[in-house]
């Protein structure tokens, strides 16, 4: 970052630089095939090993179907090369574009929930009003220390019938709460309840990050607490939501431990409640590999396209806002000019 | 105008994207490849040290029966691995070892669910191992089931007749007598309704469709049959249709209660009075025990009875009921079988399970239910000969069933309906989603299917 200080106006310093080339070029060069050759390796190799093999294998075994002849008993099993047909299975399944029906309707009324949540606790806890924010901060973080499993299975207990304390006082007073027919609001409720400390954090650690001066600025022109949230603060960590945002709305394309867990106890949660739950259960219940990897493989391109979409709908917003710092010049700039 | 960084950044980030999900399925599927490594060793025995074999199995008591085995066969030493059972997560668990290649030697699989194994390639063919003599000794009802192609597949465990489990003193206080046909057991439910509205009279399990496969079976519908290399599927006849209107009145009227099966709501409604009965197998009898008996309160309240038929003569099916298959790697074979000979037809096997307080199996070979009867402590049934409402019930099992050779996706498929009862689905409609869901499933692998 510290290059961006020297180039306040274009191609003069790509020209100013050329002059004493001689010197540093060789080192340069010698650069790209010595140390970042070395260092890059490493992670080349497990992204390979861990990653692009993976991808691979589950592309490969997505353009295959198990075929048997006869009644299926002892005969061969063979391998059948069906091209897009699993893709096509899956994409024709109506368990499978539930999946994505129950995933976006969890995502409208997760997101935001749990953003505005943690976003007004955290305004809170950098307020002057605060008290005690090391013990709150601790506290609203705690439910993200238990794993997932745990707090899923902690819920399920929470809402069961005939065992949970809490039903059961609401059942007395002659309100009939039925969680299991209502999976969705139950699964949102679990996801908020682990996620919004976490996600508090990092907004009233973007907030810390405020100059102090700004905020001072806000006051002395006259702003009142909320005024300074709403048109200083949360502009200002604008880059923290969206980021968050990202991350979550990936996240609940992955869906899967807390379904999974209430699915034992809610048959309305059915095994192919989210597109991950159903490419586990065509893999794990009817052994169906090629509609399972058909299945990720088409889920994984949603995921992509949609981080595609949100970074070049937020990153085109920076832009536009903060025009005049377009950085990173430097290399290719140089480049280019030889 | 975006920088080459701008380009690489968001490539990478796609690429990330892209890597957590599809790695979701391979990890998962690396996840089960922990297994055992001694399994793939050499054919021992010939050497003189132990032959050693993996099982793995959920079936009560069997940790018992393996140290048995292993106390009393110096030659073949066992290590046993429990795992959930079949429909909470075993089957996927035993198909996906096999898929990677580290599956146990010997491992437990449900009559229903034994064909779909054979189909996927996933067990061996032990006909070979498998003498007349043997076969002659089990229930040819269960040998039928194990029997598929013309050839042997698996030993079976037990047979598994239905049976009805009910408190007596609850069917008393509500002035019911024990019902034999299907109609009785309707008011039946009534009654106990109007004794206390918080009872219920059984559970109809959303979850896991073989009870009402069972139910099923009982009315004499036959839902799988083959002719010549292709299969017929009838899941939408005449007695099916009879027994899916019944339990959809039942849950209509609010007469049963809807609960998974074995959870902990269920345990929690027998443990309050507020579920009177279990439609239940012989296997049964053990779970409940086990499950209930903890508190002596519990003990001496229960009792057993046949199942109700629809024209009160004794009639049943089989819900349930488990075998042992040798998986397809396996290089022994041998070893296995003598080891499923044992557990399933000596009396030192049976008596091994049932001593073990919490299994109430159904021996397939008829000669060792008298070990079982012996081995079985009934206080909690009140001193109740369990074995002799058994022994009437396995006579009654109706004859010519056969499983397809997909019930991973018919049953998915049908508890997935059935999770959605009362909210659009009912009983016959999820049988009939069920019957397209497994005709695609057939079609999907290849099988003929005629009709």
């Amino acid at each position: 970052m510290s290059g961006a200080t020297s180039v306040p106006g274009g191609g003069t310093p790509a020209a100013a630089r050329g002059g004493p080339a001689g010197t540093p070029a060789p080192r340069r060069r010698r650069a790209p095939f010595g140390a970042p050759v070395v260092l890059l390796a490493p992670f080349l190799l497990l992204f390979t090993a861990c990653t692009l093999i993976p991808i691979g294998y589950a592309v490969y075994l997505s353009l295959f179907s198990e075929r048997r002849s006869g009644l299926g008993f002892g005969g061969a099993t063979t391998q059948v090369f069906t091209g897009l047909g699993n893709y096509a299975r899956a994409l024709g399944d109506a368990a499978f574009r539930d999946g994505f029906w129950n995933t976006a309707q969890y995502c409208l009324l997760y997101i935001p929930l749990m953003l505005g949540l943690s976003l007004a606790v955290a305004l809170l806890l950098d307020s002057a009003l605060a008290r005690a924010k090391r013990f709150f901060q601790l506290a609203l973080f705690l439910p993200h220390a238990v794993p997932g499993i745990i707090a899923a299975l902690v819920w399920t207990y929470l809402y069961t019938p005939g065992i949970s304390p809490v039903i059961d006082a609401l059942n007395s007073t002659g309100a009939q709460v039925d969680v299991f027919g209502h999976p969705l609001p139950a699964i949102v409720n679990i996801a908020v309840w682990e996620w919004t400390g976490y996600n508090m954090v990092i907004f009233y650690a973007a907030l810390q990050a405020i100059p102090r001066e700004v905020l001072e600025a806000a006051v002395v022109d006259g702003a009142g607490p909320l005024r300074t949230a709403f048109s200083v603060k949360i502009p200002l960590i604008r880059a923290s939501v969206v980021m968050v945002g990202l991350f979550t709305v990936i996240g609940s394309l992955q869906l899967f431990t807390e379904p999974v867990i209430l699915h034992d106890v809610a048959p309305g949660v059915v095994s192919t409640w989210t597109p991950n739950m159903y490419a586990y259960s065509a893999a794990f219940e009817r052994n169906d590999y090629g509609l399972a990897a058909a299945s990720s493989v088409i889920l994984a391109l949603v995921a992509a396209a949609l981080s595609f979409v949100v970074t070049r709908f937020t990153r085109g917003r920076d832009e536009k806002r903060a025009g005049k710092r377009t950085p990173k010049p430097t290399e290719h700039r140089t480049e280019t000019a030889r | 105008m975006s920088s080459p960084a701008l380009h690489r950044r968001r490539a990478l980030r796609l690429a990330a994207a892209a890597t957590a999900t599809v790695l979701g399925v391979t990890l998962l599927a690396a996840c089960g490849s922990d297994g055992d490594k001694s399994a793939s060793g050499s054919d021992a025995g010939s050497d003189g040290k132990p032959v050693a074999l993996t099982f793995w199995g959920w079936a009560k008591g069997t940790k018992d029966v393996v140290q048995a085995f292993n106390a009393s066969h110096p030659n073949i030493q066992i290590t046993f691995e429990e795992i959930p059972s079949g429909n909470a997560g075993g089957y996927a668990k035993i198909s996906n070892a096999v898929k990677a290649g580290n599956a146990p030697d010997v491992f437990n699989v449900e009559y229903p669910q034994l064909p779909d194994f054979v189909s996927q390639g996933a067990v061996q063919d032990i006909s070979k191992l498998v003498s007349a003599d043997l076969k002659g000794k089990y229930l040819p009802q269960s040998m039928e089931l194990t029997t598929l192609g013309g050839s042997t597949w698996a030993l079976p465990l037990d047979a598994s007749p239905q049976a009805l489990y009910y408190r007596k003193d609850l069917f008393e206080k509500a002035g019911v007598a024990v019902p034999k046909t299907w109609d009785e057991f309707k008011d039946a439910a009534a009654k106990l309704k109007a004794a206390d509205a918080n009872t219920r009279i059984a559970t109809f399990f959303p979850d896991d469709p073989s009870t009402f496969e069972a139910m099923a079976w009982q009315a004499g519908a036959k839902w799988f049959g083959t002719s010549g290399d292709s299969w017929k599927v009838d899941m939408g006849g005449a007695e099916t249709k009879k027994v899916a209107d019944y339990w959809q009145g039942m849950i209509a009227d609010d007469l049963i209660r809807v609960q998974p099966s074995f959870s902990q709501q269920w345990t929690a409604s027998l443990q309050k009075g507020e579920t009177a009965a279990y439609l239940g197998a012989a296997w049964g009898g053990g779970v409940l025990k086990s499950t209930l008996g903890t508190d002596p309160a519990a003990n001496g309240k229960w009792a057993v009875a046949p199942m109700p038929s629809w024209d009160g003569q004794p009639a049943s099916g089989m819900l349930g009921g488990t075998t042992f298959a040798v998986s397809k790697d396996s290089k022994k074979a041998k070893a296995a079988v003598e080891f499923a000979t044992w557990a399933t037809t000596t009396p030192e096997g049976i008596q091994a399970r049932i001593a073990s307080g919490a299994s109430s199996a159904y021996p397939a070979d008829p000669e060792l239910i008298p070990v079982a009867k012996a081995a079985f402590k009934t206080d909690f049934y009140g001193g109740q000969d369990i074995y002799a409402i058994y022994q009437d019930a396995a006579k009654s099992i109706k004859p010519n069933w056969s499983w397809g050779p997909s019930m991973g996706a018919t049953n998915t498929s049908m508890k997935d309906a059935f999770g959605k009862l009362g909210q659009g689905a009912t009983v016959p409609s999820a049988v009939d989603t069920a019957q397209q869901a497994t005709l695609a499933e057939l079609k999907n692998r290849g099988l003929k299917v005629a009709g």
